[in-house]
């Protein structure tokens, strides 16, 4: 009993905590809207999520939708590229050996130094925005998948010769199913990349969506909904991250 | 020529201080359709052997033949048991059974495979757990799964590495039970080798054992004939008074072969065998 009411009531208070210490910071600094005064201005596009005003003037729903489609078509263009590529790095010691200083060092770059490269490749942003998406949240996949195919144990691989698989078999057979929850953790680590690349893509492409408003309504001294973006930010990230762990969760109980 | 020739096989591998010489001169044949044991200690000898035999690993001189064939790789013919059972957990039962005779007979259609399968899955008395997972099963029908998945490809020869060293005394000589009527089920007898660290084992189920000294440069001895009717019982093994005698013999000889080698750990079996044999006279 006492530890399923810490289980609830804790978070709560942390909750509170955070948002005591929001309201006093907000008495301090003059610019900094009060949790209240964010309310009160967010509370059209909260209340009414789905609604098109304008190109920037959306429910916060829209927005996020919006959002979400790009990390979408930016994270899958990245596992597309990625997921092979960490096969093959798994698999073979020269491709390895070839590849890997490359992808240590390209691993390390900010989104904000691709995205210029991305506009002056396509000219467009919206196809620079999915290039540095996939560029950025590629890593981890190639890792983790690089890192599965090595963990197969080699009693697997004797199965699949004493057995006498053909390549195609081994590779369905015995290579993806090993591989799969070692691949899964690239993804959920990924998909995280890729919500926090999206904001810094759309702020610097003025395309319409979470991080778009956001850089909009700062332009617009409108500082209640920089507040309402980054809660909204935090909260669709945080439940991509437990959607992604309960399929991993399920994988790896295989 | 004998079914299966090995002729002058050595095999060592790098180590931190140089090469380790694992085998050395190994000379070994085995007729069609004998059973032959290679009984020896711990140590990796024994399984770099069967490793090469059934050409998961190249020797580095020497000669591997089955059925007048070298072997290169993988013997279209073979079925290879292994001591940790390497079931697919991703698999149920079936499906892993399944897997190996879709690969040994492509041509056959899905029905007549999972036919195939569900077959000998139900001879190893494994028929109510089909669609069960390794990790669902006990080790001993874990091990029954491997043992269905070796015979249901119908193979004309059998490797078998430490099949049961993994399993509890009892389970143990129940599957080992089940592999001799598997055996005397399969039509024509299936050629077999089969690695083991247990006296008994190979007792009950050789023609022929072959004893196996320990890496460094391990060899193999002069093979001991094991002339006891069949079928053997675990039991038959234990009272009938000729059994006992020839169980000595082959623990003398063992002894003898072991320790012109200067190894000592043949010292406790020829114990048990003299007690044996006073307890039977």
């Amino acid at each position: 009993m006492n530890d399923r009411l810490a289980r609830i009531a804790l978070p709560i208070v942390g909750i509170l905590a955070v948002v005591a210490l929001w309201a006093f910071m907000s008495t301090r600094v003059p610019d900094l809207p009060s949790p209240m005064k964010t309310w009160q201005e967010s509370k059209l596009f909260i209340m009414e999520p789905l609604v098109k005003r304008g190109e920037m003037d959306q429910g916060i729903g829209l927005l996020a939708y919006q959002s979400l489609i790009r990390v979408a078509k930016g994270f899958l263009l990245g596992a597309l590229i990625a997921t092979p590529l960490g096969f093959l790095l798994g698999l073979s010691k020269a491709f390895n050996r070839m590849f890997d200083p490359v992808i240590q060092v390209l691993r390390p770059i900010s989104p904000l130094a691709w995205l210029p490269l991305g506009l002056v490749v396509f000219q467009k942003s919206e196809p620079a925005a999915l290039f540095t998406i996939a560029l950025c949240s590629m890593w981890p996949t190639v890792i983790n998948t690089m890192a599965g195919v090595k963990a197969i144990p080699q009693e697997y691989w004797n199965v699949a010769k004493v057995l006498r698989l053909t390549g195609f078999q081994t590779f369905t057979k015995v290579l993806l199913p090993a591989t799969l929850p070692h691949m899964f953790t690239g993804y959920r680590l990924s998909l995280g990349i890729a919500w926090l690349v999206i904001v810094a893509s759309e702020m610097l492409t003025g395309t319409p969506g979470i991080g778009g408003f956001l850089w909009q309504e700062y332009n617009s001294s409108i500082y209640a909904h920089i507040l309402l973006c980054i809660l909204t930010i935090g909260i669709v990230g945080f439940l991509l991250d437990r959607m992604m762990g309960f399929v991993e969760v399920r994988l790896r109980s295989i | 020529m004998a079914f299966v020739e090995v002729r002058n096989v050595s095999k060592s591998f790098p180590s931190a201080k140089g090469t380790r010489d694992v085998l050395s001169g190994i000379q070994f044949s085995v007729e069609e359709g004998e059973f032959v044991s290679i009984v020896g200690g711990m140590g990796a000898g024994k399984s770099t052997f069967m490793n090469i035999l059934s050409g998961l690993l190249k020797s580095d001189s020497g000669t591997v033949s089955i059925g007048g064939e070298a072997v290169t790789g993988i013997h279209p013919r073979a079925s290879v048991v292994f001591q940790n059972y390497s079931l697919l957990p991703w698999f149920s039962a079936l499906e892993n059974v399944r897997l190996a005779v879709g690969a040994a007979y492509p041509t056959w259609e899905r029905k007549q495979q999972i036919d195939q399968a569900t077959r000998f899955l139900e001879t190893v008395g494994l028929g109510g757990a089909l669609h069960k997972r390794p990790s669902q099963l006990s080790g001993g029908m874990r091990q029954r799964v491997a043992i269905a998945r070796a015979f249901a490809t119908e193979p004309e020869i059998l490797l078998m590495d430490e099949p049961f060293s993994a399993l509890d005394a009892l389970t143990r000589a129940t599957l080992q039970q089940e592999l001799i009527d598997l055996c005397s089920k399969a039509g024509r007898a299936v050629t077999t080798i089969m690695i083991t660290n247990n006296l008994d084992e190979a007792l009950l189920l050789s023609d022929r054992i072959v004893p196996m000294t320990r890496p460094p440069r391990a060899t193999l001895g002069t093979p001991i004939e094991v002339r006891l009717p069949r079928p053997r019982t675990a039991s038959l093994l234990m009272h009938d008074p000729s059994a006992v005698r020839i169980r000595a013999e082959v623990v003398e000889r063992l002894a003898e072969f072991v320790h012109t080698k200067k190894e000592k750990a043949a010292v406790v079996p020829i114990k048990s065998a003299r007690v044996a044999e006073e307890r039977a006279s």
